[in-house]
């Protein structure tokens, strides 16, 4: 899917490109003298392999400059993420210098009908993934949901990515769920047979692929599985850290940066050892905790600061960067509007290549697919600033100014004007601007309005992907479940 | 008598020192103290135990937040670590409103709930034994009886993980000591439900939940 571009698309950054290098100095300096735990033999050997230093039993790696700047010879600065439409119109280029947006998830939600808020069950994955594949503005799809809790807790990932196969065509990512047993081999051939098999999924990924660290400085051994199961299966990796300033990482926002960017790094020579040339890009996720309740905070300015940070970061280094896009807000509120506003226009100011935002309250705790479409129009809203204002002769209008003015001449019944307003102003579908004696004589909320929208769109909305692929994936899901260990 | 060798304002001095969340400065003062022959006793009441109820004070008024609560709370164990071993020389005993030991569960490595968690008890006056994350179900059954836990405090992240709650519930009636020590459970998947289900006394939503349900599950209610 085409994303939204402009003139204003990577045009501010919090960080100097002198300061970028500050960083890069520091974050390196941290790897080669203090370097990584590394859990995982594996790692520790691919570390080892491609000139790392490897201590206490392999458990400390220390990572050379050199080794770094060999693994990013190797690294793509774009890739694409795959829809499954026949169409070929939801493919998603991440690095090409357009803002794509995903939505995101919660383990609650409100229910659409009863207004009830509630634990996620299967049918609200589906739901989520008809929603997402409906909206113009979900370039792609995070978790329909974060949990099913009517479904054993040992199938979950699988049976919710089953789900999200079965009812969009729509690129999907993935990040580690349960770490029960046969996770990532089971995801991995239920991507393989939405894709048409495993020849089609390294040909045309349609997923893009989570490996995290654990802060501060752990190379961690779920990670390490998935990364190997992601780059086996042709699946492009995004490489990052979770890390929260003043818990798992420093309170200072440059600090945050020299750890966040050195244990990306430790990821990227790790990948890019694993399979050189295999697509990775960076990812935000690197925010500060709440100094009362000891929460990781999303809605706050300092989290999408790092993270347009993480962004220059990415471009100094040549990959491209997605970030999560998540706010703190409980519910479909004043703050949820703000916090996503702000932290939206930051990381597309910084040339943020996707951001999963669409739908998810608190964090990844609550979802609504009001929300969603009311987040849908903000996509539009920040698309439409994007553009900033696009100066050629035509768009200079000298002609038409002279022939207007001076008064009392009006553009309003002028070609000129027919032409170019839907392209220059922003119309929306849903936001208010009503006369405010009509809207005071009678109006329906915007929430009313968001929420009729997804209504109309769960109950119409029928799933694309053909019957004969919903089957096989079903298929392959009675296997999953009628295996030993599902109790 | 003794008191007259200690400066008129010692105490205060000593709560001071949790405030300023000054560890060195805490051992110091409490040192000092004991070899002018003060009280260990009157020094945990008027002293420490007074620093930390400021802060926790303060944090319940937005005056400080969890930086300066956890930084009060390890002041106040490094104090109180050394008058215990002052206070069981003398034969004496120390009154507390309970000893909790608290850990992550196995296969869990979040650490944040939990040591929050901790550093508010121990500001509301419990004796606080953090065993850490990924700690084993044994680990957790040896602590119970090695520092005679009125409760097990357990968390976890992790939606498999939090079996592992379950597991330690029966390995504590297993010990025979199911009976002597009350559990109470939290973390994101937590649930009131899920805490039934296993058979643990309470459930916390967040730190505050849990000293609330922490006065009531030790009878200070």
């Amino acid at each position: 899917m085409k994303g939204f571009t402009g003139k204003r698309v990577g045009t501010s950054f919090p960080i100097t490109d002198e300061e970028c290098k500050q960083i890069h100095e520091a974050a390196v300096r941290v790897l080669e003298k203090g370097g990584m735990r590394c859990d995982d033999p594996r790692a520790s050997k691919l570390f080892e392999k491609v000139g790392c230093k490897l201590e206490n039993d392999g458990k400390l790696v220390k990572i050379p400059e050199n080794v770094i700047q060999a693994a990013f010879k190797t690294c793509p600065s774009q890739f694409t993420i795959y829809g499954r439409s026949p169409k070929n119109d939801y493919d998603v280029v991440i690095g090409n210098g357009e803002i794509h947006f995903a939505s995101v998830t919660g383990r609650y939600l409100r229910d659409i009908r009863t207004g009830e808020r509630r634990k996620a069950t299967r049918k609200d994955a589906i739901d989520g993934a008809r929603m997402a594949d409906a909206l113009e503005n979900v370039h792609g799809l995070y978790k329909a949901v974060m949990w099913l809790y009517d479904e054993p807790p040992i199938i979950n990932s699988q049976i919710l990515v089953g789900e999200m196969m079965k009812n969009s065509e729509k690129g999907m990512t993935w990040v580690y769920n349960t770490g029960a047993e046969h996770e990532v081999s089971d995801l991995i051939r239920l991507w393989e047979i939405a894709a048409g098999g495993k020849e089609a999924l390294k040909k045309k990924p349609h997923v893009l692929g989570h490996v995290i660290i654990n802060p501060p400085r752990v190379v961690d051994v779920h990670y390490t599985d998935w990364m190997i199961g992601f780059i086996d299966a042709g699946i492009p990796i995004t490489v990052y850290s979770a890390t929260i300033a003043g818990a798992t990482g420093p309170a200072t926002l440059a600090g945050m940066m020299v750890q966040v960017i050195a244990e990306t790094l430790a990821l990227v020579v790790l990948a890019q050892a694993y399979k050189p040339g295999h697509p990775l890009c960076y990812c935000s996720f690197n925010t500060s905790m709440d100094m009362r309740t000891g929460l990781w905070s999303f809605g706050n300015p300092e989290y999408a600061t790092i993270g347009a940070g993480i962004a220059k970061m990415a471009g100094y280094h040549g990959v491209p960067c997605v970030a999560f896009g998540i706010c703190d807000s409980c519910d479909t509120d004043q703050q949820t509007a703000y916090e996503k506003a702000f932290t939206l226009m930051n990381y597309a100011l910084a040339g943020i290549s996707l951001t999963w935002t669409l739908g998810g309250t608190a964090g990844f705790n609550f979802v609504t697919w009001d929300q969603m479409v009311l987040d849908n129009e903000v996509a539009t809203y920040l698309g439409h600033y994007l553009k900033g204002i696009r100066v050629d002769a035509e768009r200079l209008s000298e002609d038409v100014i002279m022939k207007v003015g001076p008064l009392p001449g009006s553009y309003m019944r002028e070609a000129h004007t027919r032409k170019w307003y839907r392209e220059e102003f922003l119309i929306p579908e849903l936001s208010n601007r009503d006369f405010f004696e009509t809207w005071e004589r009678s109006h329906k909320e915007l929430q009313e309005k968001a929420r009729e929208k997804a209504l109309k769109i769960l109950d119409t909305y029928e799933s694309k992907v053909p019957q004969e692929a919903q089957k096989e994936i079903d298929d392959y899901l009675d296997v999953v479940r009628k295996r030993g260990d599902v109790k | 008598m003794k008191m007259a060798q200690i400066d008129k304002d010692y105490f205060d001095k000593l709560a001071q020192t949790i405030v300023d969340c000054d560890k060195e400065a805490c051992v110091r003062l409490v040192k000092e103290g004991l070899d002018k022959g003060t009280d260990p006793l009157e020094m945990i009441s008027q002293g420490l135990g007074k620093g930390i109820k400021k802060v926790g004070d303060d944090f319940g008024t937005g005056a400080c937040f969890l930086p300066e609560l956890i930084g009060a709370a390890d002041a106040m164990k490094e104090g109180v670590a050394i008058l215990d071993e002052n206070i069981k020389a003398q034969g004496k005993t120390r009154k507390s409103l309970g000893r909790i030991v608290i850990g992550t569960v196995k296969g869990d490595i979040h650490d944040i709930g939990k040591s929050v968690v901790a550093a508010v008890l121990q500001a509301n006056g419990y004796d606080v034994v953090d065993l850490g994350i990924d700690v084993p179900e044994e680990t957790f059954i040896k602590a119970v009886n090695e520092y005679q836990a009125d409760c097990v405090a357990m968390s976890s992240l992790l939606t498999l993980t939090i079996q592992a709650m379950g597991t330690v519930i029966q390995k504590l009636k297993d010990a025979g000591v199911r009976n002597k020590v009350k559990v109470i459970v939290g973390g994101a998947p937590v649930t009131q439900e899920f805490a039934d289900e296993i058979g643990a006394d309470a459930y916390g939503h967040d730190a505050a939940d849990a000293v609330h349900k922490m006065a009531i599950l030790l009878g200070r209610k």
